[in-house]
């Protein structure tokens, strides 16, 4: 056996390995690369930084645990941003096993930036019917959460004084890693009552979210740790996804070394073997 | 620090540690921290879903605000258990036609509308703009994604890949070549949704491992660095049992107690 054929058949332990350690040596000493902020980041940034104090954002947090890591990161930048434009934040899900932490989220965020519930910020939890849910809201806030996550009812919120309907809120930015999510609130929300609309989402989704950004269906992207690390800069609050864009880029350098490598001893086996007379495939 | 976050930061240290252990080989830590995952999502989907709907949306406002109109909804609602019982079973139907007529109405409009009209609006653009001074250019700029540049190479695309995916013709001349410049589009395509995929999911081992250094802290009770050699001792000691067991003659998944006893040491398998 050739070399070339001996890489080829490594024990696949040995990649996951040097995936590791190519992942918790930046973590361990970081290098600070740059990150340069996207268009797409900025247009739902620069949205938030353009309403006037008072503005009615909610938030919505489409995600449970599973993508924690990278949608986590995304709410809490929105968040410190929202709180610190001294904006009114409604918090809620439409994933039942993402309550607790879009919960969780939420309060330590508010905490953080010495926010009260009930008067600056309220979290509604969640509530069943995804499409009939946003309509529902569409029509009367109250009748779809008539109370909040802590039990109290939404009509006697200060947080909520003025607002009936989706019509009321300024702007809604959708926190997905999958359906419902994005889409769900273009397609039964801003569609039919007209609020302007930004999302977050994962990276396995982001590219299927592209085409409602370039047609204008969403003013803004945020997408994964990366779009997260960049909202982190644009606010000027550096936290988890910056601290973690170093692995990310060790990580990808050392797939695509591994990748060219692996072609690399790929075709040195075919050449060989062509040389050989030998079957080459 | 409150007990309760010294107990979540080890529980989330070893479950972490159990399942990358995955890694390694399968193991006993593996399948218990796979079956706890499942255990508690449902649970708590149950639990979340009875809380919110019977307790909150159904029980209260009948109970204490009179709103007996949701015995509707209710109802409804309730024969879909009618498919438990074989003579009532045809009771069920009512709450799923119920169902998918309220759901195909609401979602077919407004999906044509947002997926459809949409987006043959924006894939529809001019070749070419007006120029501040009146005539028609072409902005070559590929990183914007309004020009005019950009515009051509979305309607090849588009065209292409609905000729790649038109199979009531045979694909030969022209139609081979717009195919195969179809093929080429979705291969870029896949190519990103690849890329992305494996940053979201370097994006979740990188979470993990944050998650892990920080739990490494005294203020933890260095969870991680006591939880990361129990872990090591357990793979030590279920390798050693599996080579006893291989060298008793049996595979690698453990054998019936029968088995076991049937089972000589001498390197040869039962009969």
């Amino acid at each position: 056996m050739t070399f070339a054929e001996r890489m080829l058949h490594i024990d696949r332990r040995i990649i996951f390995l040097v995936i590791g350690v190519c992942t918790l040596l930046p973590l361990l000493y970081p290098v600070g690369l740059a990150i340069k902020v996207s268009p797409e980041v900025r247009g739902v940034h620069d949205y938030i930084e353009s309403l006037p104090e008072g503005s009615v954002f909610l938030l919505s947090m489409d995600f449970d645990p599973a993508s924690k890591p990278e949608l986590q990161p995304q709410a809490v930048a929105l968040l410190r941003h929202a709180f610190k434009k001294n904006l009114r934040v409604i918090g809620m899900t439409l994933w039942v096993t993402g309550t607790g932490l879009a919960d969780l989220v939420v309060s330590q965020a508010a905490q953080e930036m010495g926010k009260v519930n009930g008067k600056d910020y309220v979290f509604l939890g969640w509530s069943p019917g995804v499409g009939s849910l946003i309509i529902t809201m569409g029509q009367d806030l109250y009748k779809a959460f008539p109370s909040d996550y802590n039990n109290q009812p939404t009509r006697e919120l200060a947080v909520l004084k003025g607002i009936q309907t989706l019509r009321d809120v300024n702007y809604v930015v959708s926190l997905a890693a999958g359906t419902a999510g994005i889409e769900s609130w273009y397609v039964y929300g801003k569609d039919k009552y007209k609020f302007e609309l930004g999302g977050g989402c994962t990276g396995v989704i982001a590219p299927g979210l592209y085409p409602l950004l370039r047609s204008g269906q969403i003013n803004g992207l945020i997408g994964g740790l990366r779009g997260a690390a960049e909202y982190e800069t644009l606010i000027g609050q550096k936290g988890r996804a910056v601290a973690g864009m170093d692995a990310q880029s060790a990580t990808h350098v050392a797939i695509i070394m591994l990748v060219i490598l692996c072609n690399v001893f790929y075709l040195l086996i075919r050449t060989s073997r062509g040389q050989s007379g030998q079957p080459r495939g | 620090m409150p007990f309760e976050t010294l107990l979540g930061a080890w529980v989330a240290t070893g479950l972490t540690l159990f399942i990358f252990t995955f890694l390694y080989q399968d193991n006993p830590l593996f399948k218990l921290a796979e079956h706890l995952y499942v255990g508690v999502s449902v649970g708590y989907t149950i639990v979340k879903v009875y809380d919110t709907v019977i307790v909150r949306l159904l029980y209260e406002p009948m109970v204490n605000q009179g709103d007996w109109s949701l015995l509707v909804p209710l109802g409804i609602g309730m024969l879909m258990l009618a498919r438990y019982f074989p003579k009532i079973a045809w009771l069920s139907r009512i709450a799923f036609a119920f169902i998918v007529g309220v759901g195909s109405g609401l979602a077919i409009p407004r999906i044509i509308s947002s997926y459809i009209l949409k987006q043959v609006e924006d894939t529809v653009r001019p070749l070419a703009s007006l120029a501040s001074g009146g005539g028609p250019t072409f902005t070559y700029n590929l990183l914007d994604p309004a020009s005019n540049l950009n515009a051509l190479v979305l309607l090849i695309g588009v065209v292409s890949v609905l000729f790649y995916f038109f199979f009531s013709i045979e694909h030969t001349g022209p139609v081979r070549v717009a195919a195969r410049t179809g093929i080429l589009f979705l291969m870029i395509a896949f190519g990103a949704a690849f890329g992305y995929t494996v940053m979201a999911r370097m994006s979740l081992l990188i979470g993990r491992f944050t998650d892990l250094i920080e739990f490494a802290d005294p203020r933890y009770g260095r969870a991680t660095l006591w939880l990361l050699l129990a872990t090591v001792a357990t793979l030590i000691a279920s390798g050693a049992r599996r080579r006893d067991l291989r060298s008793c003659g049996t595979s690698s998944s453990l054998p019936s107690r029968s088995t076991m006893s049937s089972t000589s040491c001498s390197g040869t398998r039962p009969a």
